[in-house]
């Protein structure tokens, strides 16, 4: 079986090469999402996010991307930027390629949402108040 | 007893104020078991982390308290990745 393509990195994200790992021939829908610091969260403005990984982070997310591949038969990847990021910074690519948009729609949502409920990632947002907290607790 | 390394990460190593440390525990000690230990030794903010939080042991997310610990295990907080 191919190795799935899945990156945790401090540094900005190859989002090409995301794109590139679910594209083929038969892939008539190819379907990016990314995930993007924006300026507020529950009505306060935020300033800047910090994500922190455990140094398995990126196992967990391979585990994801393999998991969903097989449960859609669809070719999936994803990659996870960690450290300071500024507002506009991408988190977060996740991509899915398929015959139909339907079907890389669903693959890409199930991913993403397999991905923030099993990979080892945290975040600190800061707002712009000058408090801050983890995200979640 | 048994020396158990654990590990702490995100708001989990800010309510223990320590990275890593070693703790005594029985030769049988559970999730469950260090998990009072952690709730009893660091208070309220560690208690937060652990309501909704996990443990990494032997590569595996574990929620249930009979989980038997082994030599070492890591305090994960609640996930906050995308």
């Amino acid at each position: 079986m191919i190795e799935p393509y899945a990156v945790v990195s401090d540094q900005p994200l190859d989002e090409v090469a995301v794109r590139r790992a679910v594209e083929s021939d038969a892939s008539g829908a190819v379907v990016m999402f990314c995930g993007v610091v924006r300026d507020h969260d529950g009505g306060r403005g935020v300033r800047s996010l910090d994500y922190r990984a455990h140094p398995d982070a990126e196992r967990f997310l391979a585990d994801c991307v393999r998991r969903i591949a097989e449960e859609t038969g669809f070719a999936v990847a994803a990659a996870h930027r960690v450290g300071d990021l500024a507002i506009g910074d991408v988190a977060l690519f996740a991509a899915a390629g398929a015959g139909h948009r339907a079907q890389a729609f669903d693959a890409c949502e199930r991913l993403v949402e397999l991905i923030k409920q099993e990979v080892p990632i945290w975040k600190r947002q800061h707002f712009d108040d000058g408090v801050s907290e983890w995200v979640g607790l | 007893m048994t020396m158990v390394t654990v590990r702490y990460f995100a708001a989990a190593a800010e309510a223990a104020g320590v990275e890593e440390e070693f703790l005594d525990l029985p030769g049988d000690a559970t999730v469950g078991m260090l998990r009072d230990e952690l709730a009893a030794r660091y208070g309220a903010d560690m208690q937060r982390v652990l309501a909704s939080g996990s443990f990494l042991v032997d590569g595996t997310v574990q929620r249930d308290p009979a989980t038997p610990l082994g030599g070492a295990v890591d305090i994960l907080p609640p996930f906050a990745g995308g």
